[in-house]
């Protein structure tokens, strides 16, 4: 049965891969055929093209595309941090609950683009820059889900730990915590491919290095960096899906109770 | 024998105005200390309310309750009760014994006490064997055992029991009847047990207590005196049907609204 299920995902993937070459060289060769475009090649390459680019240029893109996954990874750090501190704060109290709420959804309603010029023009710092806005996009998430996991607690498991005359801090080390981690891992796993959004939208906005660099430049030498463009927009999506990868392994390791990740069988109803 | 809990002249309301609702009018009870009194009721009857009000987890609205001549925030403070829930209620990210263990760690025991004494409460409910199991690879009726171990870990002198077997099949449930007796005769804990099933009232108890719904009301105080052990055999007995009996005809008509049928 295990190993049929196992055999099932492995069809699956194999499909999914399959189905999307289809759908993008398909579009790739529609784009050449049907519609009267210039440069049909710069408007949508073929994906073996751009493959054949990264592949030739693999060293250049780790690189640069190392450089923003580590910036964001600092400021995904922080903000998760941020995000899980604001949570507890809130599940203190519905009043402080009431208070913060419209303070960290209008933050939300500010769209990156324009907040990333700002602050870059407050940092003068390419680094800290990416680390603030990584951290920016990742907090509200974070804390959010954070949230909704600490208020989710059964009422009979406080009760429990009401009869054990359990202090604060010990019921949310115990309990509150650990019932809110899978929570919390949902709000890591939304913000990890956000975080690593927010580092490029700042290299767009001029810093030294960085996938975005390599991305804004590419576009400055016209067509013939076009496949260049397309490889770093790939590469992007790659550090994107690693980070959200990053995150569903640690969960897998940190929060094994979950049903999902529950391995030996058994009674369980 | 002596006076456990005494309830005087409780009421209990919860909302405000208009749309407030009684769920307890005016009860007067005593608990005596070492019995298994059963608090039996329709649905609504506030039974499971009575039971938090007893271990400090609700406020009367009115009226005074003694545990032990102290408030039961007193008692609940120097954990006095041993709770159990309708649903086992473990923590899914502790293995069996880790959760047995887990009221010890409140009460200043070393790592090597807790897993001791864990270790014997296992013994008690016959899962020494799954101490390294995680909750969920157990049935509900295992679960169901460990929390009452867990109950039992730190000795407290009083177990509430709120409706606890009322989720499990009919074989597991008489099993687990049988293991609450041998335990109370074992410890001689006071238990305060919330049940609608009239049989399980009539067979566990020492005294029946029977609460009508809305409001709740006390409506019955009664003394079970069942002639010999209680197992399995004692429910075949006529005294034990004169009770169920007798339990039944204290809720009139509406003894057969189906919440009263087991």
């Amino acid at each position: 049965m295990r190993i049929f299920l196992f055999d099932a995902r492995k069809l699956q993937t194999a499909v999914w891969l399959v189905l999307f070459l289809l759908v993008w060289e398909g579009v790739a060769w529609s784009i050449r055929h049907w519609i009267p475009v210039t440069q049909p090649e710069t408007k949508w390459p073929y994906f073996t093209d751009v493959m054949t680019y990264v592949f030739a240029n693999l060293g250049m893109l780790f690189k640069q595309g190392g450089i923003t996954f580590a910036n964001a990874l600092s400021g995904f750090a922080i903000g998760s941090l941020v995000g899980l501190l604001l949570a507890l704060i809130m599940s203190l109290s519905a009043t402080i609950e009431r208070i913060i709420t419209p303070y960290i959804v209008s933050s939300q309603m500010v769209p990156i683009v324009g907040l990333a010029p700002i602050v870059f023009g407050i940092l003068r710092d390419a680094d800290m820059s990416r680390i603030s806005m990584a951290a920016y996009v990742t907090f509200f998430p974070v804390a959010i889900n954070a949230l909704s996991g600490l208020s989710s607690i059964p009422s009979e498991k406080k009760e429990l730990f009401a009869s054990y005359a359990s202090s604060k801090p010990v019921y949310y080390w115990k309990l509150a915590l650990p019932s809110a981690l899978p929570y919390l891992f949902l709000g890591m796993k939304l913000a990890a491919p956000l975080s690593i959004t927010a580092s490029i939208v700042v290299e767009l906005m001029g810093a030294p290095n960085g996938i975005g660099v390599t991305m804004v430049s590419s576009l400055y030498y016209g067509s013939s960096q076009s496949t260049l463009f397309w490889a770093t927009l790939f590469f992007s999506a790659l550090i994107g899906l690693a980070a959200y990868l990053v995150i569903s392994v640690i969960e897998r390791v940190a929060t094994p109770w979950q049903p999902e990740f529950r391995s030996t069988g058994g009674g369980n109803t | 024998m002596s006076t456990e809990i005494v309830i005087n002249q409780v009421n209990m309301r919860f909302g405000k105005g208009d749309k407030a609702v009684t769920a307890l009018s005016d009860i007067n009870l005593d608990i005596p200390s070492g019995e298994i009194v059963s608090l039996l009721g329709p649905s609504g009857c506030g039974k499971s309310t009575l039971l938090r009000l007893i271990a400090d987890l609700l406020e009367p609205s009115a009226g005074k309750i003694e545990v032990e001549n102290e408030s039961p925030r007193q008692a609940r403070l120097q954990r006095k009760f041993g709770i159990i829930f309708q649903q086992p209620t473990l923590l899914e990210w502790r293995n069996v014994v880790d959760n047995v263990s887990l009221p010890l760690e409140f009460t200043g025991h070393s790592r090597k006490e807790r897993k001791q004494i864990a270790m014997e409460q296992l013994r008690m409910v016959g899962l020494e064997k799954f101490a390294g199991h995680y909750p969920w690879q157990l049935s509900g009726g295992m679960q169901q055992r460990v929390a009452i171990a867990r109950a039992l870990t730190f000795n407290p002198p009083m177990l509430l029991m709120d409706e606890p077997f009322s989720a499990l099949d009919e074989f597991t449930k008489e099993r687990l009847h049988l293991e609450v007796i041998r335990i109370q005769e074992q410890t001689r804990k006071t238990v305060v047990f919330v049940t609608h099933s009239i049989p399980e009232a009539v067979f566990l108890s020492n005294r029946v207590i029977v609460l009508s719904a809305h409001p709740g009301k006390v409506k019955h105080n009664l003394s079970i005196e069942l002639p010999g052990k209680r197992d399995l055999q004692i429910r075949e007995h006529p005294a034990f049907f004169e009770y169920t009996t007798k339990v039944r005809s204290c809720f009139g008509e509406g003894a057969y609204d189906e919440d009263l049928l087991v």
